[in-house]
């Protein structure tokens, strides 16, 4: 008995000696998180005018929702609610510093973000419907950060034109506004039954179908939750997580990947 | 590699049947003498069963994510993979998550091994019941608060907590770990025989 007992304990430590070999090596790897810029500097304002963008020289083009290179070996896809308190969460907390990170502008990590707004949510449609129509101008990135930065007070009464204008240049949020007061039809949102969200719908804007589409992309995930996120590591999908997950978690997810 | 996380899922997945069978045959046992044989030969099968949830979780979270090979770099990646699942319960910080995603993984390793080779089975058994019990306190407070979350334990394909997730861990994890234990605390109160033959 006292054999076996012993056997164990060598047991233990070798396994103990192998999970503390593992903290190590995370605790240098978390050494490099913590030596980061503060979340201050990490965190660029973009919900002024692009660097670089004439103040109204944005043309229309195609609906853009994406961060990075689309040639980098990490894709992250994201299903959010703008009205989502945890989305709203997921953004602040860790969305913008990814987005501010080098692990987009080197071309580590794609980012694309998908709208998938809740019934349950009364102008999460609508403010889908503001982003896509900035994402259309180019203006995505101010948008969603005036959405999530003001989401607690134009989710009480819907008013999200003055956020979404004090983001932009003026002429820019004109042209948003065009866009969205062009709009008769409500708004797409995700419906129960995951029928086909413009299907009562009968003369949606061109920026719905683009809703439309990630709502119907998002049923495929499928995504019961938001926000819902989807890791595709040089072109392997790994299995759709849902919840918040912070930068320091994310990154060094992101870290063990690329390291492969 | 593979072969054995399939042979180890299968047995924590369908076990439960055959430690449930074995109880209900130890009670139609009349004879004390075959009732303690056959305890015995279910409480070694039953540590094995019991074990391999263990190493089966130990396994699920270590293993490759899709793409990827083996190596120590993977099994980094998977745990940091774990680490977000952990996280996404929201029960505790980040560094606490991070914290409890590296050392589970090894825990239910060694664990796994204790209950398999059946030394101090009794208190293997306690440290089982009671990992699963918090595992299944974990999965009811996500569910309380309405969390959507995949359960993360590891076994089987994702799965959403939710009642079906504790139906199914409580069923077919808990409730053998607690047999087992129970058995193992009833052998342990028999008499034994002397080398005489008389019992002790």
């Amino acid at each position: 008995m006292n054999q076996a007992f012993s056997r164990l304990l060598a047991l233990s430590v070798f396994l103990l000696a192998l999970a503390a070999l593992t903290l190590v090596s995370r605790a240098q790897s978390a050494g490099s998180t913590k030596s980061d810029p503060p979340a201050k500097s990490a965190t660029k304002k973009i919900t002024g005018p692009s660097k670089g963008a004439a103040a109204d020289t944005v043309a229309e083009g195609p609906i853009n929702k994406s961060y990075g290179s689309r040639g980098a070996p990490i894709r992250l896809d994201v299903f959010t609610d703008y009205q989502c308190p945890s989305c709203r969460s997921f953004y602040e907390g860790t969305l913008k510093y990814l987005i501010a990170s080098d692990y987009i502008t080197n071309g580590k990590v794609y980012l694309v973000h998908h709208d998938f707004p809740l019934q349950a949510h009364t102008y999460s449609g609508l403010a889908a419907r503001w982003a896509n129509a900035a994402a259309k101008i180019g203006r995505f990135a101010e948008a969603e950060a005036a959405l999530y930065d003001n989401q607690d007070a134009w989710q009480a009464n819907g008013d999200i034109a003055k956020y979404i204008a004090a983001a932009m240049p003026p002429a820019d949020f004109k042209r948003v506004e065009a866009l969205v007061k062009g709009c008769e039809s409500p708004a797409p949102q995700s419906t129960g039954d995951k029928s086909n969200p413009l299907a009562k719908d009968s003369r949606p804007c061109s920026f719905d179908y683009a809703v439309a589409d990630d709502i119907e992309l998002g049923y495929k995930v499928p995504v019961q939750a938001t926000p819902t996120y989807v890791i595709t590591n040089k072109g392997q999908k790994l299995p759709a997580g849902s919840g918040v997950v912070s930068w320091p978690i994310l990154k060094q997810f992101f870290d063990s990947l690329l390291s492969q | 590699m593979n072969v054995l996380g399939w042979l180890l899922t299968e047995l924590a997945t369908y076990g439960y049947w055959l430690i449930l069978a074995g109880v209900i045959a130890t009670f139609c046992v009349r004879n004390s003498e075959n009732r303690r044989q056959l305890v015995r030969v279910l409480l070694m099968a039953g540590g094995v069963i019991v074990g391999s949830i263990f190493l089966a979780a130990a396994y699920g979270k270590m293993k490759p994510l899709p793409g990827l090979d083996w190596s120590w770099a993977s099994i980094q990646a998977s745990i940091a993979f774990f680490a977000m699942q952990v996280e996404s319960y929201q029960l505790l910080s980040p560094q606490g998550s991070n914290m409890l995603a590296h050392l589970l993984p090894f825990a239910e390793l060694f664990l796994g091994l204790w209950l398999v080779s059946g030394i101090g089975r009794r208190f293997s058994g306690i440290v089982a019941s009671l990992a699963l019990s918090g595992f299944i306190i974990a999965i009811i407070s996500a569910y309380l608060r309405g969390l959507k979350i995949d359960c993360g334990c590891g076994i089987g394909p994702p799965e959403q907590a939710g009642p079906a997730a504790l139906l199914r861990d409580g069923l077919k994890f808990l409730l053998p770990a607690l047999l087992v234990t129970v058995g193992a605390f009833w052998m342990r109160r028999q008499p034994r025989a002397t080398p005489e033959g008389l019992q002790v």
